[in-house]
């Protein structure tokens, strides 16, 4: 008997199970967060045994079922693809949310609305199933949209805060301008090949391909925060923790890489795309490092290196490597999701205090969460046999071995120094020296939820990307020779920004700018973008929006042409032919002069 | 068809003999028991319409407008009530039967076979909509917008007749079953154009298209909450309606007539959610909204796709149901506040939290959020419109944006934030409210299961 699609079905459906029983007694009792944290636990063990099958005998299946609609020649109905990447996936995202869920038992303990919080983070988690098992296109933009809409929810939990709605709007919009060229592929794959499911697509093989796939890159530009659509992410940090834990840092802003991954027999053949992926996330890779160097809020830092991250798999579909880029999304989301957690446990510690300038010295106090941090961040840089090494030395091998362009080479080099860097910098300032934050503070990390959470990631940013790579079915062969400098530059260029950062840090910490330099102001102002696009563009749209569209087309020119020009036009009418103007003291007058014309007569008459 | 025309004549009697408690409770269960027997109209056998008589005929263009009509009846008395709880019991007894008139009026519209009593019955819903509103409007202003409506669809009919006329004495026959075999293409010429538009632009107005749209904003913020409801649920539809009905019998005009419309649908379209951002009145936005929806539907049947015509036709009871919904919500903040500006109550997710969710469910149905019937509708439009000219996706996606962006502003608006002191003593919602809303979004929810019986007859 074939287990597959059964367990594969299985996995999905218990998912659903608490959203089911939301009706019943279960939604109000305080063991709601425990229900859902386990059902997503038993969840991740039984996808564990298609994803072995799978890893074993390299079988990849469809699950086709419930006939939806047919339209004209277009069938569409619920189906699952269950290749080597959502099989790949699916375990991994479970093993992550599984810990974020514990964490955020910890984290979310006194609010109030916990058990509809654990709903929310269970719907996203659904709905990012839903995106990566999707076999047709309409089902996919069912999961794409849906991972939007909850983390407009999710990033704006705390509803009071208007800081928090804004940035929740923000996400929307940026996705949203992204959904455009992902209704833009839809329509061209249906005019063009009528049919959204996938394996016609590739089958298909269209020569012609840019359109659809500039579509794709947009829509990818959206979801994964690439340069020019990438505000959002930073912004979204004023969610809770375990939200950007899970949606920021490991599987939504990676869905976009994901789709762009998914659609990579389209991509491997265009050239043009290549390159457009290669600068893109070359751009946002730099960019977003350079943002994330002088930050002092740590969430801002872990998000733009996300960011950073997310852009080196761009980089990754650029050079034509679409596995490797795949192998990171698994990897990096980790000790993301761990760094995440880890400074969620700083700042609920230090009483929501996010500013590394005011911690210091945690090492002594939270000595677990500080080896967590170290570790993640080590891993993050890419320091061998730890988790991140797998993916991203490989990806920095493949980069520097292609025929590639230099240019886009040389910023992927530099942002992987800069990776470096902004660790350096978070460790030095918030874990070693001296404490600055205030001495009533009661730090206690020794919670079971918490440290339990953490440790599982702990164990899976040291071991997991040695586990994976050795047992992922062979995908493309990576190079084997090559010089050493080749070899070791991912290396060194991280050493070297180690020690360099190290070293500032050690000869400026006691240092202070007269006047920031135009570098510094460059980077602290996030590259002036917010203050252009965020300023300028909305200003101009809502004037032109109260101005033009408002007053003058509508209250003024609409109603001055039909509705006001007739009624004018009516009344002087009418006033013009009538007898009766309604000019009172003229009539009175007239019968005055009457009476005086007869008076004079009558006195005359002789 | 008498099986639902008769027992929503009864219903008159029914109202004015129920005692004083009873109207309400006797009016809406009734009218909901009309509105579960008309579900039987789903039943289309085959290709063909279901020919009831000479007069009526129902097929799977008119049944969900027809079903949306009678489903919207016991929501219009179940949202009145508080509005109408000061009237004395003769005015609430008028008022109803008013809103019983107009769904007998639209029942027949709906069903109409000839196409001057089409028109008669086009014409004759006028009159309730417009003694509701007129009489049973909030402020002074309701009489300008009476006003607005009535002479801006007045005058777009007027021409109509005209046309009808002619078409009688060269056809010999309005009736729809047979014109579609009977008619000839019509020839080139300058009274061809004239006589496309005079067939249009009656349904245009209706719609509105934008430009002739100035009506509606004004009739909806002035409107009692059930005629907003039915202005914004069916009224704008008979427009759409009768605009599928008429193409057949205007080809091959409308392959070049159309141009300067469509241009003029997706210029309004951004123009007019461009507005909906800028609108400090809540009832305001969620009328633009409507023209900006409803823009969408004009150009899906002037492309006149087979796609496009199940985008117009799922977008039609889509927006049907979510922009009632908005307008009930609406007025539930308005019973409350007694204002409509937004900005007067803020926070209100602390004090409502099931209304919120309710406003949650809206605002994310009228973005059109897959897999509801608004994105169905939505994606068939853009679909089409994309195969027609390839461009207009630019359009189409800036307005998805703006569309995404207007209905989240008013989420958070209402909803988010900290709320205003004023508000501390509102009273809760009642069940009557949230059922309301609940049978407002329960068709939405289970029509996305099963789209297909609101994809009208080229399904």
């Amino acid at each position: 008997m074939n287990m597959f699609s059964s367990f594969s079905l299985v996995t999905l459906l218990l998912l659903t199970v608490p959203i089911m029983t939301t009706s019943l007694n279960t939604y109000k009792s305080s063991n709601y967060p425990l229900y859902v944290k386990t059902t997503i636990s038993y969840a991740f063990i039984t996808s564990m045994i298609p994803t072995m099958m799978f890893i074993y005998s390299g079988q990849e299946l469809i699950i086709s079922n419930w006939h939806w609609l047919t339209i004209q020649t277009l069938k569409l109905s619920l189906s699952f693809k269950m290749d080597y990447f959502s099989m790949m996936f699916v375990p991994v995202a479970l093993f992550v949310t599984w810990s974020i869920m514990e964490f955020s038992m910890w984290y979310m303990h006194s609010d109030p609305n916990i058990n509809k919080f654990f709903k929310y983070l269970l719907l996203f988690l659904i709905t990012m199933m839903i995106l990566v098992t999707a076999n047709n296109l309409f089902q996919l933009f069912i999961g794409w949209e849906g991972v939007g809409i909850m983390s407009f929810l999710l990033i704006g939990w705390w509803y009071g805060r208007a800081d928090a709605n804004t940035a929740a709007l923000q996400a929307v919009l940026y996705n949203r301008i992204g959904d455009i060229g992902f209704i833009l592929a839809m329509a061209w794959f249906l005019t063009n090949l009528n049919t959204w499911d996938l394996q016609q697509i590739f089958m298909l093989d269209p020569n012609n391909s840019n359109t659809p796939l500039i579509g794709l890159v947009l829509a990818a530009t959206g979801k994964s925060a690439q340069f020019g659509l990438h505000p959002w992410l930073p912004s979204a940090m004023e969610g809770p923790t375990p939200v950007s834990a899970l949606l920021h840092s490991s599987t939504m802003v990676v869905a976009g890489i994901f789709l762009l991954i998914r659609f990579y027999p389209l991509t491997e053949n265009n050239k043009h795309i290549q390159s457009i992926t290669l600068c893109l996330g070359a751009i946002t890779t730099l960019f977003t490092a350079m943002c994330a160097l002088t930050q002092n809020d740590i969430k801002k830092i872990i998000a733009f290196s996300t960011s950073s991250q997310v852009g080196l798999m761009m980089v990754t579909i650029g050079i034509n490597q679409p596995y490797l880029a795949f192998l990171h999304i698994c990897t990096h989301a980790f000790f993301k999701a761990m760094l995440f957690m880890c400074s969620g446990s700083m700042i609920h510690s230090l009483n929501d205090e996010q500013d590394i300038r005011k911690m210091g010295g945690l090492f002594k106090a939270m000595p677990f969460t500080t080896t967590a941090l170290i570790v993640g961040s080590l891993a993050l840089t890419g320091m061998p046999f730890l988790t991140g090494f797998y993916s991203k030395d490989l990806i920095i091998e493949a980069a520097n071995t292609s025929y590639t362009n230099a240019w886009a080479l040389l910023m992927t080099l530099i942002a992987t120094s800069f990776t470096a860097i902004y660790s350096t910098r978070i460790i030095f300032f918030a874990l070693l020296g001296q404490p600055r934050f205030s001495t009533l503070i009661n730090i206690n990390e020794n919670n079971p939820l918490l440290i339990n959470s953490i440790k599982r990631l702990l164990i899976g940013s040291l071991f997991a990307g040695y586990i994976i790579s050795n047992n992922i079915p062979p995908t493309t062969v990576p190079q084997m020779t090559m010089p050493y400098y080749l070899k070791t530059t991912a290396l060194i260029v991280t050493i070297l920004g180690f020690t360099l950062a190290l070293e500032i840090s050690n000869m400026t910490k006691n240092l202070k700018f007269h006047y920031p330099s135009n570098a510094f102001k460059f980077s602290t102002l996030l590259g002036y973008f917010p203050t252009i696009m965020h300023r300028l563009a909305p200003y101009m749209n809502l004037s032109m929006s109260q101005k033009s569209a408002s007053s003058l087309l509508d209250l003024i020119w609409l109603e001055a042409i039909l509705p006001k020009t007739i009624s004018l036009a009516q009344m002087k009418a009418s006033t013009l032919v009538t007898n009766q103007k309604g000019l009172i003291k003229l009539y009175f007058l007239s019968f005055l002069i009457t009476i005086l014309i007869s008076m004079i007569l009558f006195n005359f008459h002789e | 068809m008498l099986k639902y025309i008769i027992p929503t004549i009864m219903l008159m009697p029914l109202t004015w003999m129920s005692k004083g408690n009873m109207i309400w409770i006797n009016s809406t269960t009734h009218s909901l028991l009309i509105s579960f027997t008309s579900l039987l109209l789903m039943n289309q056998f085959g290709d063909n319409s279901l020919n009831f008589s000479l007069m009526f005929f129902s097929d799977s263009l008119s049944t969900p407008l027809l079903i949306l009509t009678m489903w919207l009846l016991p929501l219009m008395l179940m949202a009145s009530q508080h509005h109408l709880s000061k009237e004395n019991l003769t005015r609430k007894k008028l008022f109803i039967t008013m809103l019983i008139l107009l769904q007998l009026f639209l029942i027949m519209t709906f069903t109409a076979m000839e196409l001057i009593f089409f028109y008669i019955l086009f014409e004759a819903t006028l009159v309730p909509t417009l003694i509701i509103i007129t009489r049973w409007g909030n402020q002074t202003e309701r009489l300008n917008a009476g006003l607005y409506f009535l002479f801006y669809t007045l005058a777009g009919s007027l021409p109509l007749l005209v046309a009808l006329i002619y078409i009688q004495n060269m056809v010999g026959s309005l009736n729809f079953l047979m014109l579609q075999y009977w008619v000839q293409p019509m020839h080139n010429s300058w009274s061809s154009i004239f006589m496309w538009l005079a067939c249009m632009m009656a349904f245009m107005v209706k719609m509105p298209l934008y430009g002739l749209h100035l009506w509606l904003p004004k009739a909806h913020v002035e409107a009692p909450i059930a005629g907003s409801m039915v202005l914004a649920a069916i009224l704008l539809k008979l427009g759409g309606y009768g605009m599928l009905r008429i193409t057949l019998i205007l080809n091959p005009m409308t392959d070049f007539m159309a141009y300067p419309f469509i241009m003029l649908s997706l210029w309004g379209m951004i123009m007019t959610s461009s507005i909906c951002l800028r609108q400090t009145d809540l009832k305001s936005l969620i009328a633009y909204s409507s023209v900006s929806h409803m823009a969408l539907v004009i150009v899906a049947i002037l492309i006149q796709t087979p796609w496009s015509y199940m985008g117009a036709t799922a977008l039609m009871i889509a927006h049907g149901l979510t922009s009632s919904m908005l307008f009930c919500l609406a007025n539930s903040n308005y019973e409350r506040i007694h204002s409509r500006t937004m900005i007067l109550a803020r926070g209100l997710q602390t004090l409502l939290p099931l209304m919120a969710t309710w406003w949650l469910l809206a605002s994310l149905t009228n973005l059109a959020l897959p897999p509801t019937i608004n994105l169905i509708g939505e994606l068939f439009v853009m679909m089409s419109t994309f195969s027609w000219s390839n461009i207009t996706i630019i359009l189409m996606g800036v307005n998805m944006v703006i569309t995404a962006l207007y209905s989240l502003y008013m989420l958070i608006m209402t909803q988010r934030g900290k709320y205003t002191y004023h508000i501390n003593n509102i009273s809760p919602s009642f069940t009557r409210e949230n059922a309301l809303m609940s049978l407002h979004i329960l068709p939405l929810l289970l029509l996305s299961l099963n789209p297909k019986i609101i994809l009208g007859p080229l399904y």
